[in-house]
């Protein structure tokens, strides 16, 4: 299964020794009449970061939007074949949306906290889902703000509003708040192009951390930036994805023209 | 595997209490936006309705007499109708270059800093109670209309040939003539915030070019700005059209209550809604009916205008919106 | 001959912006002049009894009644229009911002806006007050809670277009966010959006409470007015704006006073509510950026 996935992989090796967690299979993404992503084949390892880079308009972002089926909430957005999450379609509509949803977390361009207190941030997408006691909750809270390393700054004032923390503490509550439900895998969608350097340091090494529980991917207009954080790169053209491989080999020596241009800058 | 499956389950069971919960949320906004809709068909409907005797059993003379006779039961709404058409007209010839001036004043002529506080001014206007306008306009400006201003006209414009009978008149302060600048007062803030907002959506390239070209304010203002926001405006002005025919307490108090027609503007008048409410609470049988139906006729035309008036807007946001 | 030209373009000119800015004089000193008097002649009326005296000592009276009737009925009728208008406001902005009904609804909504209000308390007389009589037999005619309905259809088309632009701004990423939580669609809007838009939801609220607690003739045939305390709302219930006006059409001087009196209160109160309404808005606005 896996070897037949990865043989249909466009030009790449199958370096990565993990089993595929995310199998995307012939996907297609349609916005009304535009056909935005073709195509598409990728098998996605657990537990190591995949990012996924190319021009803006290429589908980046749109392909990361359909592994939690966020794009659903959209009119005229439709995606067909299949991406398979442990061996399960996701995309097929018997999939229950509160699995997917806990399994798979999400994180956005803008730090986007909720309108409430830092507790309550990362307590209210838990209640939801799982009815605990407070003395669990507090546990829960306390784990999730430690694995994205905010505990230490916000620990003494988690009674207070959210807004008023900085972009890059906002951004990392985010991330607390998608791992307290305790997915599987993490997208995470251009986490740092609403941060300072300094902000986006300390999300990288996050990010580090997290991909020995966590299965990542993350969709990157810096290229730098998938250079140093991710195992595999995929490397996507309008709406096809060109290359995907291991992303030593993919910033090295790039088996199609398309991705070295781009690497090299020659253009978006 | 078994806490897996169980989990699964409990995925399901919440995926349909969600499900159900969210289209149960989904029907009851849905109820309450549709109570909108059930609001203004049901003023539609009771209103006619509760004139059915005077609008089915009269037809068209209900409109057409000029008889109100509560002692003979007869009713005619001609010189209701007739009082409301005046006192907006009158209303609209006051309101709009008022108006006018101040979006002018708001948008090109005033030093920025003045710009915020004037017009939190003129929008205090609009936050006065009709009541208290009412109130201010018997025993403030009708004093004020017989002492300084109907003399004056009649003295003046009432000597004219033609439009003179429309001035002439005892100095009785109350009128047509007073409800109208009422109510153009009311509604100035109406139309100029119309206006100033729809002036503020021309393209600054617009009018700098005129500039450049070595225009004038006025030039620009009346050659650029009002040609390209022409239906907006117009749209603000039926906005404010709709408010006048539809104002009941600033006009009850000063415009006299007289069944009379006359030409005079100076002279006593009545209107549709100052007649609800003055008599409403005494009528009985065919007199509440008229009443009602009164009401139904004011519903129906203001309905219209103001129909106009947001067809109008609408196409303009779009416009801006896409600009 | 151009400078002859260029002369008479900048008379006009000069012209236009004087009268432009004569026009603006004039609209504030209307306003001046109706907060002065309606100033400096109800605080010449304003004393104890305005408080503790009801209308049935007429001008040996106050207006307690008339306060106390306001009161219960501008808060029943926000009680009734407030959950509906933020409900409706709540469908047209997060199910129906570009379906057909949604375009219908809010256009809709904005006619009710300014329609004719005496139109609307001929409305609720007759659905509330003609059916409440023949039920009751008579017994219950006019009555407190016709006269909330009545101005709570004044206040909803307010609520309902404040909530709807409100919800609108909230950005899409909020959605998005919670959404990929497993939050359901309800939960998102009730716990998560309606949050974000609190203040501005509030604002029309508050905007809404200034509009429906001064009008006056949706209430003479609703609520009709009472000499007697009453706080039943199925009784018959003074207000003030009714109060007023039944003693500005009365001969009586001393009356007149009163209704002065009655008329600033109103007027605190609205300019109190736009005022509050004002800081609150632009106190949300600065917390959300």
């Amino acid at each position: 299964m896996t070897d037949l996935a990865t043989a249909t992989q466009s030009g790449s090796q199958p370096v990565a020794p993990a089993p595929a967690k995310i199998a995307v299979r012939n996907l297609q993404f349609h916005y009304r009449d535009f056909h935005a992503v073709r195509n598409v084949h990728m098998d996605i390892p657990e537990r190591q970061v995949t990012a996924i880079i190319g021009p803006s308009g290429c589908g980046k972002s749109t392909l990361l939007r359909v592994f939690n089926r966020i794009y659903a909430i959209y009119p005229h957005l439709r995606a067909e074949g299949e991406v398979r999450l442990d061996g399960e379609n996701i995309l097929d509509p018997g999939y229950s949306l509160n699995r997917l949803r806990s399994k798979v977390g999400m994180v956005f361009q803008k730090p986007v906290p909720f309108p409430m207190t830092i507790f309550e941030n990362i307590a209210y997408g838990i209640r939801h889902h799982e009815s605990l006691s407070r003395a669990d909750m507090d546990v829960r809270v306390e784990q999730a703000l430690r694995a994205a390393a905010l505990w230490d700054e916000v620990k003494d004032k988690l009674k207070h509003s959210a807004l008023g923390l900085s972009g890059g503490q906002q951004q990392r509550l985010c991330i607390a708040r998608g791992i307290a439900l305790r997915p599987q895998v993490l997208l995470l969608d251009e986490p740092t192009s609403a941060l300072d350097p300094i902000a986006t340091g300390r999300i990288e090494q996050l990010i580090e951390e997290l991909k020995r529980d966590y299965t990542i991917v993350i969709v990157t207009h810096n290229m730098q930036q998938a250079a140093r954080v991710s195992d595999r790169t995929a490397f996507m053209y309008m709406g096809e994805l060109i290359e995907f491989g291991d992303t030593e080999k993919i910033f090295t020596k790039p088996d199609k023209k398309q991705t070295e241009d781009y690497i090299t800058g020659r253009f978006g | 595997m078994s806490v897996a499956s169980v989990t699964l389950d409990s995925n399901r069971g919440r995926d349909r209490t969600d499900a159900r919960n969210d289209a149960l949320f989904r029907w009851a906004l849905r109820f309450c936006a549709l109570l909108v809709l059930a609001a203004l068909l049901g003023a539609a409907l009771s209103t006619l309705w509760g004139g059915r005797e005077v609008l089915f059993g009269d037809g068209w003379r209900f409109l057409t007499s000029a008889q109100w006779n509560p002692v003979e039961n007869r009713y005619g709404a001609w010189a209701p109708i007739y009082g409301t058409l005046v006192t907006s007209l009158i209303a609209i010839v006051i309101a709009v270059p008022l108006s006018f001036g101040i979006a002018l004043f708001l948008t090109e002529i005033a030093p920025a800093w003045l710009r915020a506080p004037i017009g939190t001014g003129i929008e205090l206007l609009a936050a006065i109670p009709s009541i208290i306008y009412g109130m201010w306009g018997l025993f403030v400006f009708v004093p004020f209309m017989a002492a300084h201003v109907d003399p004056l006209l009649d003295a003046s414009l009432g000597r004219l040939p033609w439009i003179g009978t429309l001035f002439q008149g005892p100095p009785l302060g109350l009128g047509l003539l007073t409800a109208g600048i009422v109510l153009a007062v009311m509604i100035v803030p109406f139309i100029s915030s119309v206006m100033r907002e729809v002036f503020q959506t021309v393209p600054v390239r617009l009018k700098e070019s005129a500039y450049a070209l070595g225009s004038t304010t006025w030039e620009v203002a009346w050659d650029i700005v009002l040609p390209y926001t022409r239906q907006a405006v117009i749209g603000g002005i039926f906005l404010g059209l709709g408010r006048a025919l539809g104002e009941t307490m600033a006009v009850t108090f000063v415009l006299g209550n007289a069944y009379g027609l006359t030409a005079s503007l100076l002279m006593p008048g009545t209107s549709i809604s100052s007649s609800i409410a003055n008599e409403f609470n005494e009528a009985a049988g065919l007199h509440r009916s008229a009443l009602i139906a009164l009401g139904f006729l004011l519903f129906v035309v203001t309905f219209i205008v103001l129909l106009i008036a947001r067809w109008m807007l609408r196409s303009l946001q779009r416009k801006a919106g896409k600009a | 001959m151009s400078t002859r030209i260029h002369r008479r373009r900048h008379a006009k000119n000069i012209a236009a912006q004087v009268l432009a800015s004569a026009a603006t004089l004039l609209a504030l000193a209307f306003l001046v002049w109706i907060l002065w008097e309606t100033i400096s002649r109800g605080l010449q009326a304003i004393g104890i009894s305005l408080f503790t005296k009801i209308t049935a000592y007429a001008d040996q009276g106050g207006l307690a009644n008339a306060i106390v009737g306001s009161a219960i009925i501008d808060a029943m009728a926000i009680a009734l229009s407030a959950p509906i208008g933020v409900m409706a406001g709540a469908y047209l902005a997060e199910y129906a911002r570009s379906t057909r009904l949604g375009a219908t609804i809010r256009f809709l909504n904005d006619i009710l806006l300014s329609a004719p209000s005496i139109v609307l308390g001929l409305f609720v007389y007759v659905i509330v007050v003609l059916p409440m009589t023949a039920v009751t037999n008579g017994t219950t005619t006019f009555s407190a809670l016709a006269g909330s309905i009545a101005l709570a259809l004044i206040g909803l088309p307010v609520i309902v277009r404040t909530t709807d632009e409100m919800l609108q701004l909230v950005p899409s990423t909020l959605r998005e966010a919670a959404l990929s939580l497993g939050i359901p669609q309800w939960k998102l809007t009730v716990q998560v959006l309606m949050r974000a838009a609190g203040s501005g939801i509030l604002t029309g609220v508050l905007l809404a409470l200034a509009r429906l607690s001064g009008e006056t003739a949706p209430l003479l045939f609703t609520a009709f007015g009472n000499n007697y305390m009453a706080f039943g709302p199925l009784e018959k219930m003074a207000s003030l704006p009714a109060a007023i006006y039944q003693y500005t059409n009365d001969p009586n001087p001393a009356l007149h006073a009163i209704a002065w009196a009655g008329a600033l209160l109103i007027a605190l109160f609205v300019l109190a509510l736009s005022l509050l309404a004002r800081t609150v808005f632009a106190r949300g606005k600065t917390s959300h950026d």
